[in-house]
């Protein structure tokens, strides 16, 4: 068909002229790829693209194709023009209506009852829920994250800054301060402080051995009953005078100081015996630290002096039981909190409690620690000048002292001579450096060199 | 940190320690103390670089160290 035309002696002449049945062929191969099948305008190209298009496509019979292929260039050019001007057979069929179908009639019905319904619940499957809970409860507990550790540093530095005195949050009671400064008080809590003190006075007064001439039992009585009204009184007749001379000799006596100060430190201890509870060290070393802590230094003692001076050891009744026994105890290292820097370097040779004389690390060591760590906190460029390092030393061998004896004691626990890594691991696990997410071994590649690696890891099997 | 040079001497930690606890201490556990104390450091450090940007000195100063450390003394181990 193609071939009958004169013109058709382009490029398709050698397959058009070799065999009739070269146009069969031609087709075939054509017809492989869809849509490269003519040599496409562009919208035809896109329209393609569309499963409709596919289809229509598909519908073609060979015998419709064969008649439609322009197989001479001016056929084609002309099937071209006719296709741009005319919307073909397959050019668009976004405009026409489409035949539905039972999809679109489902879809249409979604779409009509979407807002409407709501989505169905089963019932029975609700129930089985909370019966499983309380178990998960207890694996959730279990699984729970680690707890981080705390950094207290900041809260207690300000509170420490605030007041030097009395911590901020217990406030000492005022009523006993109110009653010891006389009548200057009176115009707060005056209402409730004549009958108060009228009670108290008469409590006083079975106490006392004494008893005044003028203050005879009937008219303690009768003060009660009938002066107790007049009592919220404003003028200082002779009962009120009378009444703050009481008051004032009681305390002269003492008797209620005293209780206060009890009362101070019942509510201080609780905070400071906690610390001790955890601390493992606990036992007998407290005791001994104790013991040589009184000889060598009196003043901090903390439990003796309580009564004498309660209002003044208040302050410190908070800040010294926990440092005092566990840190500062074996004197004769370091001294007391108060002194530092300058003994340590004037004494060289230490003396431990057990009376061993301590090495002291090297200070090119802690100097390059503390740089490094320094340099990782406060930028690149931080100087550790030579107080501040005497600082260092001071507290690490605080330090020392301190993690010996707590190793010490695990490894007494254990029943052991040797202190061992198990003990070590359970110091750290302790100081909350080690938990499940951070093992020994994390921490030590990020901290140790590798030939120290090496060795712990062939001293401790995971 | 690479070190050429050891990061620190062995047998003087082992003589510290033995030294307060009066125990001795077993062949490599020497090691995990100073782990241990390196992680004191690092905390001692960071806390006094933030205790001192916040009093707006420029370095670490040893009085810096020392609240630090009597801080630490309250809540420590």
């Amino acid at each position: 068909m193609s071939t009958s035309t004169p013109n058709a002696r382009g490029r398709r002449s050698p397959f058009g002229t070799a065999t009739p049945s070269g146009d069969t062929t031609l087709t075939g191969l054509q017809r492989l790829p869809s849509h490269t099948r003519y040599p496409l305008t562009p919208s035809r190209l896109v329209t393609a693209t569309t499963p409709g298009t596919q289809r229509s496509t598909s519908r073609y019979t060979p015998r419709a194709r064969g008649v439609g292929a322009p197989a001479t260039p001016y056929g084609l050019r002309a099937r071209q023009q006719r296709a741009a001007n005319t919307p073909g057979r397959d050019r668009r069929k976004s405009g026409r209506m489409q035949r539905e179908t039972t999809f679109d009639i489902l879809r249409n019905l979604g779409r009509a009852l979407a807002p409407v319904s709501q989505p169905i619940r089963s019932s029975p499957q609700e129930k089985p829920e909370p019966i499983e809970e309380p178990i998960d409860e207890f694996e959730q507990l279990d699984n729970e994250p680690e707890i981080e550790r705390p950094r207290l540093s900041l809260p207690i530095q300000e509170s420490e800054e605030e007041g030097e005195e009395a911590s901020p949050e217990i406030h000492p009671p005022r009523m006993s301060l109110a009653f010891a400064e006389e009548d200057m008080d009176m115009t707060y809590q005056s209402v409730e402080y004549p009958r108060d003190a009228s009670i108290r006075d008469r409590d006083r007064l079975s106490m006392m051995s004494r008893a005044t001439g003028r203050i005879s039992g009937d008219f303690d009585e009768t003060r009660l009953e009938s002066d107790g009204a007049d009592e919220t009184g404003i003028m200082g007749e002779d009962d009120e005078a009378e009444d703050t001379m009481m008051s004032g000799g009681d305390f002269d006596r003492g008797g209620e100081t005293e209780d206060l100060g009890r009362f101070h430190f019942d509510l201080n201890f609780p905070s400071p015996a906690a610390a001790p509870l955890e601390d493992p060290t606990g036992g007998d070393m407290n005791d001994m630290e104790d013991f040589e802590l009184s000889t060598a230094e009196a003043p901090p003692a903390p439990s003796d002096d309580d009564d004498d001076d309660a209002g003044a050891d208040f302050g410190f009744g908070l800040d010294f039981p926990p440092a005092a026994s566990p840190s500062v105890s074996p004197g004769i290292v370091g001294g007391g909190l108060r002194d530092e820097a300058i003994p340590a370097q004037g004494k060289q040779k230490k003396i431990s409690r057990h009376g061993i004389p301590v090495p002291n690390l090297p200070a090119g060591v802690v100097k390059k620690l503390a740089t490094r760590f320094a340099r990782s906190g406060a930028g690149p460029k931080a100087k550790i000048n030579k107080a501040t390092l005497a600082a260092i030393e001071q507290a690490s061998s605080w330090y020392f002292e301190q993690a010996s004896q707590d190793l010490a004691a695990y490894s007494k626990h254990a029943g052991r001579k040797t202190i061992d890594e198990s003990d070590v691991t359970t110091l750290l696990r302790r100081q909350r450096h080690i938990n499940n997410s951070t093992t020994v071994f994390s921490l030590a590649q990020k901290h140790l060199p590798k030939e120290l690696q090496q060795d712990m890891r062939l001293a401790m099997p995971p | 940190m690479a070190a050429v040079q050891k990061l620190y001497p062995r047998g003087t930690v082992k003589r510290i320690v033995k030294a307060h606890s009066n125990r001795s201490v077993s062949k490599n556990a020497d090691i995990l103390i100073f782990l241990d104390y390196m992680l004191f450091m690092q905390e001692l450090m960071r806390e006094a670089s933030i205790r001192s940007r916040k009093s707006g000195e420029k370095n670490i100063s040893a009085n810096t160290v020392r609240k630090v450390t009597e801080v630490r003394c309250l809540r420590s181990i």
